[in-house]
C-alpha cells in the first residue's frame, strides 16, 4: 500500500502491479487447477462408484467454471490496465461466482478428496487476496 | 479392576461409535463365545484367559477415508491371567488421494432395499416380481401378459417328462428305490418309456387284502378323462408256463383256491396313446397274473409303459440319426413290385412276437446241439460283436441236401431280411436309406479232389457290418454303410453207417468301423464385394 500511495500521490499510474501479478499468477494456477480436477474427476469415476446424474453437475460447473474465470481474468486485467473501473467491478461480480463454485468443489461436490480440498482452498484464497486489491483499485479509480 | 475400567471407556466410546465397535464377524454362535474371537460380545473375562491369539485383530471402516475409526483387538499373554486389550484408535491414511467427504451415501455401502408398503408394492412387483430385475420397471410389461395368455391355452398339454394326472394323483409305476422293495411313488412321466422291476412281499393268508398285487389297484385310477382299459392278461402258473387268456375284459381279483393264492399281479405293461397336441386319448394295460404258494414271502413284480402317437406304428427306433450302441439293427424286406421296404408293416406284427423280422443270429444254448435248439435267436445289437454256435452230429443216416437246407435255416433264421437301414431312423418310404445285404460264398476246399461230391454243407455265417462315422466333428454319427453276409461252406463226406461226426458250427457278427479320419472345415474367408453401381458412369455410358 506503501507504494500505491505513492503512485497514487504521484497520480500518474493508478493500475495496480501486485493486482496484474496476481491475475497473472492466478491464471497460470487456474489451468493447473482446471487439469487436476478434471483428471480427478476421471480417477474418482473409475474408483468410486460415480453415477451419471453425479457426474454430469460436477462436469458441468467445472466447465462453467472454466469459462467464467478466463472471462473475469481477461475483464479484470482489461479494467485494470485501462484504469476504467466498469470491467473491474463487472471482475469482481464474477469473482463472486468463482467463489461459491470454489465453495461447491470443496463441499458439496459428489467425492471430495484431500487434494480436492487443498487446490480449492488455495484457489480460495487467491480469490481472496484479489477481491482485497480490486477493492483498492476500483477506489483508486473512482476518487 | 482394570478390566472393569476398560469396559466403562468401552461402554463410552461404543456410544459415540456405533458401528465399528459393534462389528464382530468372526461372532458365529448366538449366545455362546466363539473361540479366539475377541470381539464376541458373549465372552466374559475368564473366556479371555483362555485365548491363544486373537482371530480378528482390527475392524475398519473403508480405509479410503482419510480419516476414520478402528477398533484393534489383541491378547496381552503377559498378564497373568491373559486379557483382552479393546482399544478405539483413529485410523489416518497418508494419501492425498484419500476421501475427505461423500456428499453421495450410496457410495460406500450397500443400500438396503425398499419395505414394500401399500403404495409402492406394484412398482416393486413390476420391477422385482419377473424372472430377471430391469433397471427400466415398465419394460417387462408386454412380455409377461404374452406369456400368460398363451400359457392359458396350453394347460392341458403334456410335455416330455410331465407326471400324467389322475383323478386323485399321479399314475404310478412302482420301481425300487434305494433297495429292490418296490415303492409307489414313482410317477409316470410323459413320453418316458420306462421298464421297471421290484420286489413285493407277500403272504398267502394276506393276499386277497393286499392292494398291490391286486388288478384293480392299477386300473382304478382313471387318467383324468381317460380309463384305463385291460388290453390282455397272460396267466402264469406255478412253473413258469404262460398262457393267454381269451376274454380279457374280466376283472380277476386275487383269491385263495386249494393253498395258493391266484391271480396275484406279477407283471403290468401301460400303452398309452397320445396326440400330437399332447393330450392322451387311449390308456391300456397288459396283465400278467400268477400264483403262489404257503412258501413264498415274497415276488418280483415288473412294470412297464410305452407311449405311442395315434395313427401310427410303434416301430422303435435304435437312433436318431445314427445307431445307438446297443440297440438292434433294424431290417426289412423289399417285396416283388414294391419300390419301398416294407418294415413297417413287419414290424407291428413282430414286435410282439419274438423280433423275427430284425437281423439276428443263433443264439448258443446250454444243449449245443445244433438240430434241437432251431428256436433260440438273439437279436443283432450294434457295436457288439457277437458269435455264437452249436455242434453238428452227423450221422450215417442223414443225407446232404436237406442237411443243407436245415443248416441254412439255422444259421439265417425263418426270414433273413435283405435290407438293413442305414441310420437308426430310417423310415421305411426313403429307400436310399436302406442298405441291400449281400451275400458271398466260401468254399472251405483246401484241396481239391476231383472224387469230391459236389455237395457243399454250410458251417459257418459271417456277417460283417461296415460302419462309418458321420456328420459333424463333435456329434458323430454312426451309419451303417454296407452288410455282408460270409456263408463258409465245406465239403459234405458220406460217412459209411454206423461212423458219426461232430462238427462245429458256429455264426459271428463283426462290426468294423471304416470312417475316415475327419477333416475340420472351415468357413471360407468372407470376400469384400465391392462393385460399383451400373449406373456410375451415366452420362457417358
Amino acid at each position: 500500500t506503501f507504494l500505491l500511495r505513492e503512485i497514487l500521490n504521484n497520480s500518474y499510474q493508478l493500475s495496480s502491479v501486485p493486482l496484474q501479478i496476481l491475475f497473472h499468477v492466478n491464471g497460470i494456477y487456474y489451468t493447473f487447477y482446471f487439469l487436476a480436477t478434471l483428471a480427478m474427476i476421471v480417477y474418482k469415476s473409475e474408483v468410486f462408484s460415480y453415477p451419471d446424474d453425479f457426474l454430469a453437475p460436477d462436469l458441468a460447473l467445472l466447465f462453467i467454471m472454466a469459462i467464467l474465470e478466463a472471462l473475469r481474468l481477461y475483464w479484470g486485467s482489461k479494467g485494470n490496465l485501462t484504469e476504467e473501473e466498469a470491467p473491474l467491478g463487472l471482475s469482481l461480480a464474477m469473482t463472486l461466482g468463482s467463489v461459491i463454485l470454489s465453495v461447491y468443489f470443496l463441499v458439496w461436490q459428489t467425492y471430495v478428496l484431500k487434494a480436492d480440498v487443498i487446490l480449492n482452498a488455495v484457489l480460495l484464497f487467491t480469490y481472496g487476496l484479489e477481491s482485497v486489491l480490486k477493492v483498492i483499485a476500483i477506489a483508486a479509480f473512482v476518487s | 479392576e482394570s478390566v472393569r475400567e476398560h469396559a466403562a471407556v468401552c461402554k463410552v466410546l461404543i456410544s459415540i461409535s456405533p458401528a465399528v465397535a459393534k462389528l464382530c464377524v468372526c461372532d458365529l454362535l448366538v449366545a455362546q463365545c466363539d473361540v479366539n474371537c475377541c470381539c464376541d460380545p458373549d465372552c466374559s473375562a475368564a473366556d479371555f484367559s483362555l485365548f491363544t491369539t486373537c482371530s480378528v485383530p482390527i475392524v475398519t471402516g473403508d480405509s479410503r477415508l482419510c480419516s476414520q475409526k478402528a477398533a484393534l483387538y489383541s491378547l496381552d499373554v503377559e498378564a497373568n491371567p491373559p486379557e483382552r486389550i479393546f482399544k478405539l484408535i483413529d485410523q489416518v491414511n497418508p494419501s492425498v488421494f484419500c476421501i475427505h467427504a461423500i456428499n453421495y451415501e450410496k457410495a460406500l455401502s450397500f443400500s438396503s432395499p425398499e419395505m414394500p408398503t401399500s403404495e409402492n408394492f406394484d412398482q416393486l412387483l413390476k420391477q422385482f416380481g419377473s424372472a430377471a430385475f430391469s433397471a427400466e420397471p415398465g419394460s417387462w410389461n408386454k412380455d409377461i401378459d404374452n406369456q400368460n395368455a398363451s400359457d392359458a391355452n396350453e394347460t392341458y398339454r403334456y410335455e416330455y417328462g410331465a407326471p400324467i394326472q389322475t383323478v386323485d394323483a399321479f399314475l404310478r409305476l412302482p420301481s425300487p428305490v434305494v433297495s429292490s422293495w418296490c415303492s409307489d411313488a414313482n410317477p409316470a412321466g410323459f413320453l418316458v418309456n420306462q421298464a421297471t422291476k421290484c420286489t413285493r412281499s407277500v403272504s398267502v393268508e394276506k393276499c386277497s387284502n393286499m392292494q398291490a398285487v391286486s388288478m384293480l389297484f392299477y386300473i382304478n385310477s382313471s387318467i383324468l378323462a381317460v380309463n384305463i382299459t385291460v388290453q390282455s392278461i397272460v396267466v402264469q402258473s406255478l412253473n413258469g408256463m404262460q398262457t393267454l387268456l381269451n376274454g380279457s375284459d374280466v376283472l380277476r381279483l386275487p383269491m385263495i383256491l386249494d393253498e395258493l393264492c391266484i391271480n396275484i399281479v406279477l407283471g403290468v405293461s401301460y400303452h398309452i396313446t397320445y396326440t400330437d397336441a399332447g393330450e392322451i386319448i387311449e390308456a391300456a394295460a397288459s396283465f400278467v397274473l400268477g400264483a403262489i404258494n404257503k412258501e413264498a414271502l415274497s415276488i418280483q413284480q415288473s412294470f412297464k409303459i410305452s407311449f405311442t402317437q395315434v395313427n401310427t406304428e410303434p416301430v422303435p427306433l435304435s437312433g436318431n440319426p445314427g445307431y445307438v450302441v446297443g440297440l438292434p439293427i433294424r431290417a426289412g424286406f423289399r417285396p416283388q413290385g414294391y419300390p419301398f421296404p416294407v418294415e413297417i408293416l413287419f414290424a407291428a406284427f413282430f414286435l410282439s412276437t419274438n423280433k423275427y423280422g430284425q437281423l439276428t443270429i443263433l443264439q448258443s444254448t446250454s444243449s449245443q446241439d445244433c438240430l434241437a435248439a432251431q428256436e433260440a435267436r438273439t437279436p443283432i445289437l450294434f457295436g457288439y460283436n457277437m458269435i455264437s454256435g452249436c455242434k453238428l452230429r452227423i450221422t450215417a443216416a442223414m443225407k446232404c441236401q436237406p442237411l443243407t437246407q436245415t443248416l441254412l435255416d439255422l444259421l439265417k433264421g425263418q426270414s433273413f431280411p435283405e435290407y438293413v437301414a442305414s441310420f437308426g431312423n430310417s423310415q421305411a418310404q426313403d429307400v436310399l436309406d436302406w442298405v441291400p445285404i449281400t451275400h458271398r460264398h466260401i468254399s472251405e476246399q483246401r484241396i481239391y479232389n476231383a472224387f469230391q461230391s459236389s455237395c457243399q454243407i454250410p458251417v459257418s455265417l459271417e456277417i460283417e457290418v461296415k460302419w462309418t462315422k458321420y456328420g459333424s466333428l463333435v456329434n458323430p454319427q454312426a451309419r451303417i454303410v454296407s452288410v455282408t453276409a460270409v456263408i463258409t461252406t465245406t465239403a459234405w463226406k458220406q460217412l459209411p453207417s454206423g461212423r458219426e461226426r461232430t462238427i462245429p458250427i458256429t455264426s459271428s457278427v463283426v462290426f468294423t468301423d471304416i470312417s475316415s479320419p475327419a477333416e475340420p472345415g472351415y468357413k471360407a474367408w468372407p470376400t469384400i464385394n465391392a462393385k460399383l453401381p451400373f449406373d456410375f458412369f451415366y452420362p457417358f455410358v
